[in-house]
């Protein structure tokens, strides 16, 4: 409260009867009882002071006179002072009786209206620390549950860092995130702070142990550590604690300079245990958004991922093309989302139709990417028929142009001619195709590799080769996805098993031979993931 | 973010509008109280403190802004907030600032409220 001036006017019994009737403890009482004291002591001007924090605090004044601000040891310089409980009257230039006993009742009637005036401060202030009180477990309750419910990181750092320092009649703060062995500075509020620091500092042990710490200015005289140099530069006094989960620190909440009426302060046990409390209810509200970001940036990723496998599944074929004469099919089952495996069975304008299977280095997005660039290369390179070889060269510079260093494809392509049943084919270092002869034996003709993998090295040339498939023949092309698809003891499915099933089914319609090796591959896993792409062609020549 | 507080002051007919930025704590409800007496001074009796550029505010900025609230009570005038954020808006409930002082939504609102003859006393809030 500021001190008020009155005007010094006579006043009667009657009216300060009325005024202390309405309000006991009122500024108008007070005032016209101040002026009526001043008039029974004869003093030109008079000022009641009220006990604050230990000194006397000038209140009220009336009449005429200077009087300063707060009553030093007690007296005033060429004036007296009568102490009454809870403060003091001081009069000026006392005709009558100053420097004697003060005038009764007025000062009986100003005492009791004074102890009426600091039992009601003292009572406000009680109710408003109180409501406080209730502010803080309001917003301890909050973190625990609505702002729980703000998934948002950004949102929810800023609310938390915010309360803490309002909460803490703090002057500044910040908010640090753990990054490896680090705390890295999240934001900041009311000024600079350091931008990181490590985990295990000392002197950061030392200050979240501190029950409260004077950091750079007061260091010295008080013996309290600092804290880490430049925490939060400029300020005289620091609160730390932990945000975490399970004795896991995941952040730091850093506070600085508690304020009050009078300038900036240590914090106290107190504010350690609300900030605790504050940054145990925060770590879980933090750590809910924190998963609540990752699901979604796993939902983004594995949209992306559809999105990429219904491109991918754009460039496989639909469906065979019809050859008279024979059958075909082809079939493929990425081990992921996206695949590194690759055919096409592509008819050619003259009646052949090239067949390709092929098969990118690694999995998943990069294999996938290949594979498009593949599709693109093969599609745009390939050349005329029987000149496979030039194909796979001219693949071969494109793919190494285009890819990285460690990448490089496998690839099988043999064109037929329906006519004939004749097939040329080039094998980039690919398993080699299986043509399976008819008839009741196991006899079977291997399209050997006649060259490199593409992209692995410049200038690699590439030897062709032909095979001729007669009516009953069966050629599978094939990815390694299948042959190596290993049991629970690890041992591969091999191509022994992949020929037996071919042998065994030799007559079987195409799909049912597919849907066959799937199942026996499926078996021979006996539950254990799908570790790799696999692919399959396969042609008959019907029989004569 | 800033620390210290900023302040407009906007002054009309029977009414001034007092917007802060920043943080009332100490030195900002000081600012706010320095500026609230001049126009008191000034013969404003009625003032709008609109906090919109304010999103925190701590005990020592409460208790400044009820020395305010106590100050137009002497002088039989009014005053009220506007544009508070949900936090600070409860934590006003919870201080019994609402009691005193009228707090509304936005500026129009409280505009409105405020105008003679529009109620004696101030909205259950906003």
């Amino acid at each position: 409260m500021s001190s008020a001036r009155t005007a010094a006017s006579a006043t009667g019994w009657e009216e300060l009867e009325e005024l202390a009737r309405r309000d006991p403890a009122g500024r108008p009482y007070l005032e016209r009882l101040l002026v009526r004291w001043a008039e029974e002591a004869g003093a030109a001007g008079a000022a009641l002071y009220v006990e604050r924090d230990g000194a006397l605090r000038r209140e009220l004044v009336a009449g005429e006179g200077s009087f300063p601000g707060r009553l030093e040891g007690g007296e005033l310089q060429g004036g007296t002072v009568h102490r009454v409980d809870g403060g003091a009257v001081a009069a000026l230039g006392a005709a009558g009786p100053a420097g004697g006993p003060p005038p009764q009742p007025a000062t009986l009637l100003l005492a009791s209206a004074l102890r009426a005036l600091t039992l009601g401060e003292r009572l406000k202030r009680q109710l408003f620390q109180e409501s406080y009180r209730v502010v803080e477990l309001e917003s301890l309750y909050e973190v625990g549950l609505a702002i729980a419910a703000t998934l948002d990181l950004d949102q929810l750092s800023e609310e938390i860092l915010l309360r803490a320092v309002s909460l803490l009649d703090a002057r500044r703060g910040a908010l640090y995130r753990r990054e490896g062995d680090d705390f890295r500075l999240d934001r900041t509020f009311g000024g600079d702070a350091r931008e990181a620091l490590a985990a295990d500092a000392p002197e950061l042990a030392e200050l979240l142990a501190a029950r409260a710490r004077a950091s750079d200015g007061e260091a010295g005289s008080s013996g309290v550590p600092a804290g880490p140099v430049g925490l939060l530069p400029g300020a005289r006094h620091l609160l730390a604690v932990p945000v975490g989960i399970d004795g896991r620190p995941r952040g730091l909440l850093v506070v600085g300079d508690k304020e009050s009426r009078r300038g900036v302060g240590p914090f106290g046990a107190s504010d350690r245990r609300t900030l605790s409390m504050f940054a145990n209810q925060a770590a879980i509200a933090l750590e809910n958004a924190r998963l609540h970001r990752q699901a979604l940036e796993k939902e983004r990723l594995e949209r992306e991922l559809e999105l990429a496998a219904e491109i991918q599944r754009q460039l496989l074929p639909e469906g065979a093309p019809e050859v008279p004469g024979y059958e075909l099919v082809g079939w493929n089952r990425p081990a992921r989302t996206v695949g590194g495996d690759y055919y096409d069975m592509l008819p050619r304008d003259d009646g052949r139709i090239a067949l390709t299977v092929a098969d990118v280095t690694g999995k998943g997005i990069g294999a996938a990417l290949l594979v498009s660039t593949l599709h693109s290369a093969l599609r745009l390179s390939i050349g005329p028929a029987g000149d496979a070889t030039a194909l796979a060269a001219r693949l071969n510079r494109h793919i190494l142009d285009s890819s990285a260093a460690n990448k490089f494809i496998t690839l099988l392509t043999a064109e037929l001619d329906p006519a004939t049943g004749g097939i040329a084919y080039v094998n980039a270092g690919h398993n080699p195709g299986l043509l399976l002869r008819a008839g009741a034996g196991r006899e079977v003709v291997e399209l050997e590799p006649g060259g490199l993998p593409l992209g692995l090295l410049p200038g690699s040339a590439y030897r062709g080769g032909t095979a001729e498939l007669a009516p009953g023949d069966l050629l599978c092309l094939y990815t390694d996805g299948i042959t190596e698809c290993a049991s629970p003891a690890d041992e591969e499915f091999g191509v022994g098993r992949l020929v037996d099933c071919l042998a065994e089914l030799r007559a079987a319609p195409l799909p049912e031979v597919v849907a066959a090796i799937d199942r026996r591959t499926r078996d021979f896993a006996d539950g254990l993931p799908q570790l790799d792409d696999q692919t399959l062609i396969l042609l008959r020549r019907r029989p004569a | 973010m800033s620390e210290s507080l900023r302040l407009e002051v906007d002054r009309r007919d029977g009414l001034a509008v007092i917007y802060t930025e920043g943080y009332i704590n100490n030195q900002g409800g000081e600012e706010i109280a320095r500026a609230a007496y001049q126009l008191i001074e000034g013969g404003h009796q009625t003032l709008l403190l609109n906090l919109t550029g304010t999103k925190i505010v701590n005990s020592i900025g409460i208790s400044i802004l009820i020395e305010i609230i106590e100050k137009m009570m002497e002088i039989g005038g009014r005053l009220a907030f506007c544009c508070l954020t949900p936090t600070i808006e409860k934590t006003f409930h919870i201080m019994g600032l609402a009691q005193y002082a009228g707090i509304y939504p936005d500026e129009p609102a409280a505009v409105h409220g405020l105008a003679p003859g529009a109620g004696d006393g101030p909205p259950a809030g906003a």
